[in-house]
């Protein structure tokens, strides 16, 4: 099993109040409420957190992509990824944004990722998220209508570019050019391992099982809320016909080690309730434009008291602690606790790409390293060895496992 | 019998409006073209621009026959019937638009319809209350295939407009050549009355109390009135 350490790179300092006073975190956040020096700040301290987390062991670091909130300060992860590719020497890194809808000729993304591709010598793993509809349809005004479709061509149009031995002329339905030769070509061919992330479309489990793409399940509610989409992923890639290999999946989920499980409830609340409470305070209607979930996911949405019952807490913003650990939103405990819950996840998942998320909200830098420390030593261990028989074909040329 | 399409506003056509009624009253066949997306039956794709929507409104007008004919759009319909009688003025005789999207006044933005939560949306429609043909659009399609057609109605809309509703119709109006009348609502949160001054180049705006968004259904009889009178001088 491969281990990966992700970072949302929060802003660390919105008010005690901000879901009271403020209407969402995201699109319209009062840009008052930023001070460049506190986000100048935290890029430099993210930025070691991730360097940091090759050192521990992990296999993969990771990176995405958000605009205008204060969730996540990475608009540009291509910005990220290339200082990473030069700070580390082993891990793969790993970028789940483009979100390549939004750009416009999408060649452009085709460049930037070759080159973090060549600057980190082959590790980079090219995620394509679709893009949350706050970033997509609002933030960056496209049309969410026809957001997949632009979305889709894209990535054909980029997977062409980056392995085309010359120079060819593309006619798509939002993008034309006479000539497409994006230079220079990535280090790896015919192109870097590409994963998707998803939060539970259909069409998205059946994009990526027949493009024999990694499906990365990115749900903020943990694994218990995760179990119909993942199993959802499985039964497509059953239906398309492919293989069940573990490392056709990656699951996110929060995270947090102490030396024993009543340790970790106190070390852990005041950030878990800072990022459910502050950084998802997403005003609902910027939560569900026209056109943006395809009609067999309003279908399926409206045929699943599970999602209705997600949708629910997520639209109220005031979560518990006891809530969170209840409900799986966190995986908190000592070492044993967590690497059982995670074995239990990862097999029952058949996941063979964890995402942790060991820095969230307003954790401190010392506490990151905490969490992070402890989890590389004490709950990696017992997980590493999981799937021993499969092969990861979604895997960076030259990035190398710990 | 005289002849008149209507181009319905944002939220479909659930049923016809009073002031339709009055029309028909008054002798006029309303022709309502089907649009894809409005009616809410699966397998809706939007267009992929705007060039596009023109192409199926214009398939659907002429499998129609209804033209050339006068044109009542409201909303969106407005907008739609706007294009058709710069583009293809032949085909209008006269046009009256209810508050038609298609120029966006950065003066006067109005609500943001789509970043309001779905089950919010259509009370900012109206400002007498939401008529009730609106109010359970696509119920007989049962818990599970109704909200899924109302989505896809929602999708048809938006489509049309994303991001502020403006399809560069300024550059267009000059070419309206048929008698117009324009009307708006005094209390449209979409596009507040200001935004009309944009269409002032087709003749001076009514503006009509107590109206919101869809007029024809807030104040029908006032609306009506003054359509059949202006098709009826032109």
């Amino acid at each position: 099993m491969k281990l990966l350490w992700f970072h949302l790179m929060p802003y660390p300092e919105l008010p005690p109040d901000f879901n009271r006073k403020h209407r969402s975190v995201w699109v319209d956040i009062d840009p008052g409420l930023f001070d460049p020096a506190v986000v100048a700040e935290s890029y430099e301290r993210y930025l070691d957190q991730l360097v940091y987390a090759e050192e521990c062991g992990f296999d993969g670091i990771c990176v995405n992509e958000h605009h205008s909130n204060g969730y996540g300060l990475v608009p540009s992860p291509n910005l990220i990824a290339s200082v990473l590719a030069t700070r580390t020497s082993r891990a793969a890194i790993t970028v789940l944004g483009n979100s390549v809808a939004l750009y416009n000729p999408v060649v452009r993304v085709a460049e930037e990722m070759a080159m973090v591709d060549l600057l980190s010598h082959g590790r980079l793993i090219s995620g394509f998220p679709v893009g949350t509809s706050m970033d997509t349809a609002y933030a960056y005004s496209v049309n969410p209508g026809i957001l997949r479709e632009r979305y889709s061509e894209g990535i054909d149009l980029i997977l062409r570019a980056w392995a085309a031995k010359e120079p060819f002329a593309f006619n798509g339905r939002f993008t034309q050019m006479r000539y497409v030769n994006v230079l220079p070509r990535p280090l790896q061919q015919p192109h870097p391992p590409v994963w998707i992330p998803g939060g539970g479309s259909v069409e998205t489990w059946d994009y990526c099982s027949t493009r024999d793409f990694v499906y990365a399940a990115l749900s903020y509610y943990g694994h218990r809320m995760a179990k119909e989409t993942v199993g959802g992923y499985w039964r497509k890639v059953e239906e398309n016909g492919k293989d069940p290999n573990p490392y056709r999946l990656a699951f996110l989920q929060f995270i947090g080690v102490a030396d024993t499980d009543a340790e970790a409830r106190r070390l852990y609340r005041e950030p878990a309730e800072y990022f459910f409470n502050r950084s998802l305070h997403v005003y609902p209607g910027y939560a569900d434009p026209p056109g943006y979930v395809t009609e067999a996911s309003v279908r399926a949405r409206y045929k699943s008291q599970v999602r209705a019952v997600a949708r629910a807490k997520q639209a109220k913003h005031d979560l518990t602690w006891d809530e969170m650990v209840e409900n799986g939103y966190v995986v908190i405990g000592g070492p044993d606790t967590v690497r059982e819950t995670l074995e239990d996840v990862a097999r029952t998942f058949n996941c063979g790409h964890l995402l942790t998320m060991l820095q969230f909200g307003n954790m401190s830098d010392e506490l990151t390293r905490h969490n992070t420390k402890l989890f590389a030593d004490k709950v990696a261990p017992g997980l590493r060895n999981l799937f021993p028989e499969a092969v990861d074909h979604w895997w960076p040329a030259n990035a190398v496992p710990a | 019998m005289k002849r008149i399409v209507y181009l319905p506003g944002i939220a479909g056509n659930p049923a016809r409006s009073p002031a339709l009624d009055i029309l028909a009253t008054a002798g006029w066949d309303i022709v309502v073209p089907d649009l894809p997306g409005f009616d809410g039956r699966p397998g809706f794709q939007p267009p992929d621009d705007y060039l596009g929507w023109l192409t199926v409104l214009w398939d659907a007008l002429d499998a129609t026959q209804a033209l050339p004919c006068p044109v009542l759009g409201a909303s969106v319909g407005g907008m739609l019937g706007a294009d058709l009688a710069a583009l293809r003025p032949e085909a209008v005789t006269a046009l009256a638009v209810l508050a038609p999207f298609g120029i966006f006044d950065a003066e006067h933005p109005g609500l943001d319809l789509y970043a309001v939560p779905t089950a919010d949306r259509m009370s900012h429609l109206f400002a007498k209350g939401v008529p009730e043909p609106f109010t359970d659009r696509f119920g007989e399609l049962g818990p599970d295939e109704g909200p899924v057609a109302r989505y896809l109605c929602d999708v048809a809309a938006a489509s049309l407009l994303w991001p502020v509703g403006d399809r560069g119709l300024a550059s267009r109006l000059h070419r309206i050549t048929c008698p117009t009348l324009v009307m708006w609502g005094d209390q449209d949160e979409l596009l507040p009355v200001g935004a009309s001054a944009a269409w002032a180049g087709l003749g001076p705006v009514e503006v009509v109390a107590g109206a919101g968004h869809l007029l024809e259904w807030d104040v029908p009889d006032d609306v009506g009135r003054r359509v059949a009178a202006f098709l009826g001088a032109v």
